[in-house]
């Protein structure tokens, strides 16, 4: 049983959104269905702007309020794996876990689309699915009560961790490395494309994971950690100490 | 007719979507020893696993070549994710990189050859385009240029070329251009790309390309308009290099960077300076008048006055005395510095030499004996015309001069100045931003010189040329099968169309195709008959593209574009090619590292629609031709048989990843040997010795490997500017006296409005086609919230001043045309510049580009080029803002 967890360096981030997109490709997203979103943000003025950048995916509470919320049991957290999944045949589209949720990551598309026009008219779905692009993801790893593949209309999604590839992975391994050939399979889209190398994920329950060192060697914190929700995702900005201090390790 | 929906008979449907088998040489995943093999026993019981097969390709959404591994499951494509052993990708991506499939199954694809029927052209004038079949088409084309050839026209015949990318395709051109006789096959695009940037490097370092860079190794890295972190190639790479150099090397490499407005790259450097457009050149001159004036040169490249004395004294001329001295000790370098001075440009008018007698080269050799003396003399080691060079230009250039030109302030330049020029490795590197204006040859040449002060040609963490694969020799030699006509036909006695290489036009740049149609237009130096098109769509990518839209009415058009495109919209025939997931095609890497590298394409799945290779289509038609170039094709065969002859000179030079052969070659999908050959380590060139660099290079082989200047040395004084010298002077009113040293000059801006039109390329513009995939339209132009469209940068205070609120809609006017966008108030643009990014406004490009409410920049645009590099100024203009 590994507690997944992910780390985002933000030092080396570029805010290219290859996170954005590989995720979109590899789960089928809709355009501006952005399971993994990068937020940017300006403030000062001219010549002096401050342009920065947040990537900002699912955060895999492991206290997700979301879970909490949802009057169907829909959503969940999965055993094997920690992860926050949604099961359509269970969802009623009740958008409560979306208002719940802190961190915004969570997705009803049956609304006017992003882009024009609708892709779902381009490439209809049939029933069962709202579309059906032809670079579908494989039959295989379609399975509606984890909320993978194309959702039917009316209900909420959300990041899987990619479940269909991290549930694959072997037992007892520390972290899923894009870079070893041995667990670049099972490694979530948005870190296997990440070219700055500003992704990392591994197991948090493994003392010897990478991703628990760089938390602890470069001072990882959670967002909005006020809230309880005891994320899964940490972020690291640069130097060894954080520059927010998460209060997870706050003596008291 | 609606052409993006173009009819498709049922039998061509069926064909086009019954095939689904993956092609050869694909690996299957789970591969035993991998652990791919070993789910878990939930998965492996619950759910089959898919039967996803991989093959190799290469990216085709910008020209950085990353390799990809193409997921395909029962006949359908649904991953892409870098290739691991691939120099460039190492297994990443770019943010456009995943959306591959999206191109394959673009809706808006051509689904076979068509031929038009309605003769009249223009935008709103429907094709009327029906499906032929590709035995008509090949046919029709070969009668054409059958006819013209027997009329002793073929001249009129060309064909233009953007993205071209190995020897399978563009690389046919030369010998079908030789053979059929036309000086206009092939026309590239390079003018309207960055020929701004090769032009200019080669006037000083005489290389006439881009240089690869060691930047893994590098301390400082000066940016001067890339846009490093958006667009500059390799993007996924470079973006590989910033995760290195700002988080896990020691030191960490500082960055500043230079460009009009806030983006990513300037966010994440260490500075970002914001700098009056045009003006770079002034700040580089400023820089190396710093480094000078403060004795921070790299003394073991650049040389050293013999006592050791800094005689660089800002507002002072350095003796003459200090001009005219041999180098001591150094005999290797003077013999070499005594070259004849002969013509060595592309072109054949290549201009005649004159020699300065004001001038004396401290190269010349002194008479007698010299006696290695101290005299305050400045010694040359690799560079040529230093102190000639502060004299005329540096010593006023002081950092007060350029804060007035550029915006930036003083002290802020000097500290630049002091840390690139104490801080090594260090480079500077620069693109469009810097070149695309009327002094661009100028801008280029200040900010390349500041490569040789502090001596990173060559060096461990500096720049370098890139080193070609071992590719073996094609089917046949075109020069065996030249008829008549070919060797000596009058053809040869017409100019290109685009004037390239001709004193009335433009004799030192390499392409000039943003003037085919304005030229055309006006019959000068005559009117086309024909014209095929490769992966470039001028009509809309030109500057003032809508002169375009009337010069090509009269004109047979063949494009060969999987996309409709508004070039295509103009076609009398279309040949489509298959998208770049079903090609078998072969692409050496542009200048990367160094090292030698060529990749392939292998095709994913059988192509979707009825269409050909384009290299295919071009040994067709060749095939087609009368007289021993028909012969010539026929020996060809088709491209994979010259595929599979290039990649025989892999067996005697087997890449680092075992690639040895065509088949090897299919199956990894690059042939590459890490190995770069050639070092400069403390002011000496080496070249490698199996273990070491350890081999010193001769004066001759740096001029012939390194340098190819006139001098064998990076020319501050440029010989190849000299050379030329009367022509340039003629043509732009420009000083004799200085015109062939990096000088200052004030950029001249066309247009008439008062705000500067800038047009970056941003991450996610996918080179021809990204502006038709949804999932880039969502997520264009993240910085200023661009979903679904791109904004028009405005400062506040310049939109206030204009009426203008943020989210209006507003018009941006100039000499040459109006177009209307969206406003987006930015605090990060200029006051006196608007940035537009340049993806939008196609009118028949497909269904998703066409709802985007956002119109092309290039239609404001003026077409003006620089006379020297001909690089297309896109980023010269001056407009009119109103709200609309």
């Amino acid at each position: 049983m590994a507690k997944w967890g992910m780390v985002i360096d933000l030092e080396t981030c570029t805010g290219c959104q290859a996170c954005t997109t590989a995720c979109a490709m590899e789960n089928n997203r809709l355009p501006g269905e952005n399971w993994q979103d990068v937020l940017f943000y300006s403030e000062g003025e001219y010549p002096h702007l401050n342009l920065s950048w947040l990537p900002r995916p699912c955060m895999q509470c492991e206290n997700p309020s979301c879970v909490s919320v949802c009057p169907t049991k829909a959503t969940y957290v999965d055993e094997g794996t920690g992860v926050v999944l949604v099961d359509w045949n269970k969802c009623i589209g009740c958008k409560y876990c979306m208002v719940a949720c802190p961190y915004g990551v969570r997705f009803y598309m049956d609304e006017a689309p992003v882009v024009q026009p609708d892709v779902k008219a381009t490439y209809p779905g049939d029933g069962k699915r709202t579309w059906n692009p032809p670079f579908k993801m494989p039959d295989e790893y379609e399975d509606a009560s984890k909320g993978i593949g194309i959702q039917p209309k009316g209900v909420v999604s959300k990041c899987t961790f990619c479940y269909h590839k991290i549930s694959q992975a072997p037992e007892g391994v520390a972290d899923l490395d894009e870079d070893n050939p041995e667990t670049k399979e099972f490694t979530p889209a948005c870190v296997r494309v990440c070219a700055p190398k500003s992704r990392f994920f591994g197991d948090l329950d493994n003392p010897d994971s990478y991703v628990n060192q760089l938390i602890a060697d470069k001072g990882g914190v959670r967002l909005k950690e006020e809230t309880g929700n005891k994320p899964k995702v940490y972020y690291l900005s640069g130097g060894g100490s954080p520059v927010v201090p998460g209060n997870r390790s706050r003596r008291s | 007719m609606d052409e993006i929906n173009t009819n498709v008979s049922r039998r061509r449907f069926l064909q086009a979507t019954g095939v689904t088998g993956a092609a050869t040489a694909a690996a299957v995943v789970g591969i035993p020893g991998t652990g791919m093999e070993a789910t878990s026993a939930e998965a492996q019981t619950a759910r089959a696993k898919p039967n996803t097969v991989i093959t190799k390709n290469i990216c085709h959404q910008c020209p950085a070549r990353c390799g990809i591994d193409v997921y395909t499951t029962d006949g359908r494509v649904h991953a892409i994710y870098g290739t691991a052993d691939h120099p460039i990708s190492n297994g990443k991506l770019c943010p456009k990189g995943p959306l591959g499939t999206y191109v394959l199954y673009d809706p808006d694809r051509w689904r076979g050859p068509m031929k038009r029927t309605n003769p009249s052209k223009g935008r709103d004038e429907d094709p009327g385009f029906v499906p032929i079949s590709w035995d008509e088409a090949l046919d029709t084309v070969a009668g054409r240029l059958n006819n013209l050839r027997d009329a002793g026209e073929s001249h009129r015949f060309a064909l233009l070329y953007g993205r071209g990318w190995g020897a399978s395709c563009a690389g046919l051109h030369g010998a079908f251009g030789q053979l059929y006789g036309s000086p206009n096959v092939a026309i590239g695009h390079s003018s309207m790309c960055s020929d701004g940037s090769i032009i200019s490097k080669k006037m000083v370092e005489g290389n006439a390309a881009y240089n690869s860079y060691d930047y893994n190794n590098t301390n400082y890295i000066l940016m001067f308009g890339v846009g490093f972190l958006e667009a500059f190639r390799p993007y996924n790479n470079n973006m590989q290099v910033w995760g290195h150099i700002r988080g896990r090397k020691t030191p960490k490499t500082r960055v500043t960077a230079v460009d009009v407005h806030m983006n990513t790259t300037l966010a994440a450097s260490d500075r970002a300076l914001l700098i009056k457009p045009g003006r770079d050149g002034a700040l580089a001159l400023a820089i190396a008048h710093v480094i000078l004036a403060e004795g921070l040169w790299e003394k073991s490249f650049v040389g050293d006055f013999d006592d050791g004395v800094n005689r660089f004294v800002p507002g002072q001329d350095v003796p003459v005395a200090a001009t005219a001295q041999p180098v001591p000790n150094s005999t290797s370098v003077d013999q070499e510095a005594n070259l004849p001075q002969e013509p060595s440009l592309d072109s054949p008018e290549g201009g005649t030499v004159v020699p300065l007698d004001a001038l004396v080269y401290d190269d010349e050799p002194a008479d007698g004996p010299v006696p290695n003396v101290a005299t305050g003399r400045f010694n040359e080691r690799w560079v040529h015309g230093l102190v000639e060079w502060w004299n005329i230009e540096l010593k006023d250039r002081s950092p007060e001069w350029a804060a007035e030109l550029t915006d930036i302030p003083a002290e802020t330049i000097r500290t630049v100045a002091r840390e690139f020029g104490t801080t090594r490795p260090a480079m500077a590197i620069y693109e469009r931003g810097a070149h695309a204006h009327s002094n661009g040859i100028y801008n280029g040449m200040a900010i390349h010189s500041l490569n040789a002060l502090v001596g990173a040609f060559y060096a461990k963490g500096g720049m370098m040329g890139q080193m070609g694969p071992s590719y073996g020799p094609m089917p046949a030699d075109a020069n065996d099968y030249m008829d008549d006509w070919a060797q000596n036909g009058n053809w040869k006695d017409f100019p290109r169309i685009d004037k390239k290489g001709h004193e009335d036009g433009y004799l030192m740049a390499n392409n000039m195709m943003q003037d085919v149609g304005p030229n055309h237009l006006a019959g000068d130096p005559y009117k086309l008959d024909t014209m095929m098109f490769y992966l470039t769509n001028p009509i809309w990518t030109a500057p003032n593209g809508q002169v375009w839209e009337e010069a090509l009415k009269d004109v047979f058009i063949i494009d060969t574009s999987p996309f409709p495109s508004e070039t295509g919209h103009y076609a009398d025939l279309i040949l489509p090619d298959h998208t770049y997931l079903e090609r078998l095609q072969d692409s050496p890497t542009y200048p990367f590292q160094g090292f030698p590298m060529t990749q392939l394409r292998v095709p994913a799945i059988e192509p979707i629609h009825d269409t050909k290779y384009y290299g295919d289509v071009l040994i067709e038609i060749g095939k087609r031709i009368n007289g021993p170039m028909g012969e010539y094709y026929r020996e060809l065969g088709d491209t994979e048989n010259v595929l599979r002859h290039l990649a025989e000179g892999f067996r005697a030079d087997p890449g680092d990843n075992g690639v040895n052969d065509f088949e090897s070659w299919k199956e990894k999908g690059v042939w590459y040997k890490r190995r770069y050959i050639y070092r400069q380590i403390g002011g000496t060139f080496y070249k490698w010795d199996g273990t070491d660099y350890s081999i010193e290079m001769t004066p001759e082989e740096v001029k012939q490997i390194v340098f190819p200047t006139p001098s064998g040395k990076f020319e501050f004084r440029s010989g190849l500017m000299e050379q030329n010298s009367d022509w340039i002077a003629e043509k732009t009113g420009r000083d004799p006296a200085n015109l062939m040293f990096p000088i200052w000059e004030e950029p001249v801006h066309h247009g008439g409005g008062d705000l500067h039109l800038v047009t970056p390329k941003v991450a996610l513009h996918a080179e021809g086609r990204g502006h038709n995939i949804p999932m880039v339209i969502a997520h264009l132009q993240p910085t200023i919230g661009g979903r679904g469209q791109a904004f028009c940068e405005i400062h506040p205070d310049t939109a206030r001043a204009r009426n203008i609120s943020d989210g209006d809609r507003i018009k941006i006017t100039s000499d040459v045309g109006s177009v209307e966008v969206t406003a987006r108030y930015f605090q990060g643009v200029r006051p006196d510049t608007i940035v537009l990014p340049m993806e939008y406004g196609h009118w028949a490009a497909g269904r998703w580009s066409k709802a985007v409410p956002t119109e092309h920049a290039g239609e404001a645009t003026v077409n003006v080029s620089d006379r020297i590099t001909g690089q297309a100024n896109y980023y010269s203009s001056k407009v009119n803002v109103t709200k609309a």
